[in-house]
């Protein structure tokens, strides 16, 4: 489904994705897990073109996406992402944030857009603040409505950019929860986070990251019980 | 004082008038200038190198030069080749001028959006020009309209510049007004009332949109 082969990426003089291969295949949860700086999120970022990549390749279901050819905004309908902090659109009701892009990207008409949004809003259990405003509602409420934002566009791929870490500790049952479901439902996930309890959990495999490569990646169980590279038991010391 | 509210009297069949056109004259100016001054915006915040340039230029240009002096160029230069009435010479001049000034207020104000807008827009899918539309520009006007109010009583006021270009209007009025009343101060005085009466009709506009807009702007995060 997502094939990255080599990829490198540099911020000015620092390189924070030195050479990264990566294979996910269709209905695969991965879960990306490492120390801040380790380049996750840059790694998430670049896998819908976000980021500029400077060497590499990407493909996303056996297409290979060269930037400067492939219309990229076809290729972000397909993979939806969800940010740490939610990045709602203020000045629109809940509703609203959810049927923008359908209606204006994929010119759906807007009376099913809406009634497509209430049964996310349903799903993700906010049916009830369809119309109210982002600043009204709790940080886990705002990220379950950013996953409703980001399925209604129907994506094959979801990417989850630490979705818990911006917020209260009694709040991100929640957001996991609903990330679960998706799991079960059989969506394509990549997911970095600092949940180690939802990694082992939900996780088909973890990715170990460390200084922009990718360490050590396995099922959860034998990554949990038996890490193999040393940076990685050290990680896991300080986090379990 | 009674000499004041003498020419005052006297001076109804002028002033009124004069102060309507600089109404029209700022009005007009302001609307050309915000027009200018989103596409300088854009051209500021472009990746475009040229664009960028061009507007960087326009916008020292404009700034590092007083406005007196771009209205007469404008007005002896251009208009000796082009063919603009008084009025049209005079807006242009003046939007011009405004244009460059409120060319960085939304900038400002668009870089103030929290990038992380333009990121999820452009994750579900939204191109650029429909993002920067739909989704940034509106919360970016919210932010560019305390600055942008101060901006147009600015431009009120330096619309009597003007007058030194033959134009009547208040300023223009005032100024031949003392001229044939030899009452320089008296008159000046009562072209001050006008001005004053203008911007606080403008500033209670203002105010009034500002809060209708901070109701909404308590939405924001």
């Amino acid at each position: 489904m997502i094939t990255i082969s080599n990829l490198v990426k540099s911020f000015g003089p620092q390189t924070v994705l030195q050479g990264i291969d990566l294979t996910v295949t269709e209905k695969e949860v991965v879960v990306i897990i490492g120390a801040s700086g380790s380049g996750k999120s840059t790694l998430l970022r670049c896998i819908n073109f976000l980021e500029v990549f400077d060497k590499g390749e990407i493909s996303i279901q056996n297409k290979k996406i060269v930037p400067e050819e492939t219309n990229l905004n076809k290729v972000r309908e397909e993979v939806g992402m969800v940010f740490q902090h939610f990045n709602l659109f203020p000045h629109k009701n809940v509703l609203e944030n959810i049927i923008e892009a359908p209606v204006h990207v994929k010119k759906m008409d807007k009376a099913m857009a809406a009634e497509k949004a209430l049964q996310l809003l349903e799903k993700v259990g906010l049916r009830d603040k369809a119309y109210a405003y982002p600043s009204n509602l709790s940080g886990g409420q705002k990220q379950r409505v950013a996953i409703a934002r980001a399925l209604a566009m129907e994506p094959r791929i979801m990417l989850f950019d630490e979705p818990t870490s911006a917020l209260d500790p009694e709040l991100v049952g929640e957001v996991l929860q609903v990330m679960k479901q998706l799991a079960k439902e059989g969506m394509t996930m990549v997911v970095v986070t600092h949940e180690m309890g939802f990694a082992r959990e939900v996780a088909d495999r973890i990715v170990f990251m460390g200084d922009g490569k990718i360490l050590e990646e396995g099922p959860p169980e034998q990554f949990f019980t038996n890490p193999q590279h040393a940076k990685a038991r050290q990680f896991l010391n300080r986090v379990l | 004082m009674i000499i004041i509210l003498d020419i005052f009297l006297n001076t109804l069949d002028v002033f009124p008038r004069a102060a309507l056109l600089t109404l029209r004259l700022t009005v007009t100016s302001l609307l050309l200038g915000c027009f200018i001054g989103l596409i300088i915006a854009f051209f500021r915040i472009s990746s475009n190198k040229l664009l960028n340039y061009v507007a960087t230029v326009y916008i020292g240009l404009i700034r590092g030069t007083p406005l007196i002096v771009q209205i007469a160029i404008l007005y002896f230069g251009i208009a000796s080749i082009v063919t603009f009435s008084q009025f049209w010479a005079g807006a242009l001049a003046l939007a011009i001028h405004n244009g460059a000034y409120i060319a960085e207020i939304f900038r400002g104000a668009i870089q103030a959006v929290d990038r992380g807008q333009m990121e999820a827009a452009r994750s579900l899918g939204m191109s650029y020009p429909l993002a920067m539309r739909r989704i940034v520009l509106p919360q970016a006007f919210k932010f560019s309209i305390p600055p942008l109010g101060n901006q147009f009583i600015i431009g009120l006021k330096d619309s009597s510049l003007v007058a030194y270009v033959g134009m009547a209007e208040l300023w223009g009025s005032g100024l031949s007004e003392a001229a044939s009343n030899y009452r320089q101060l008296e008159s000046y005085i009562v072209v001050g009332f006008y001005y004053l009466a203008l911007v606080m009709l403008f500033s209670f506009l203002l105010k009034k949109l500002e809060k209708r807009m901070s109701l909404d702007t308590k939405l924001l995060d």
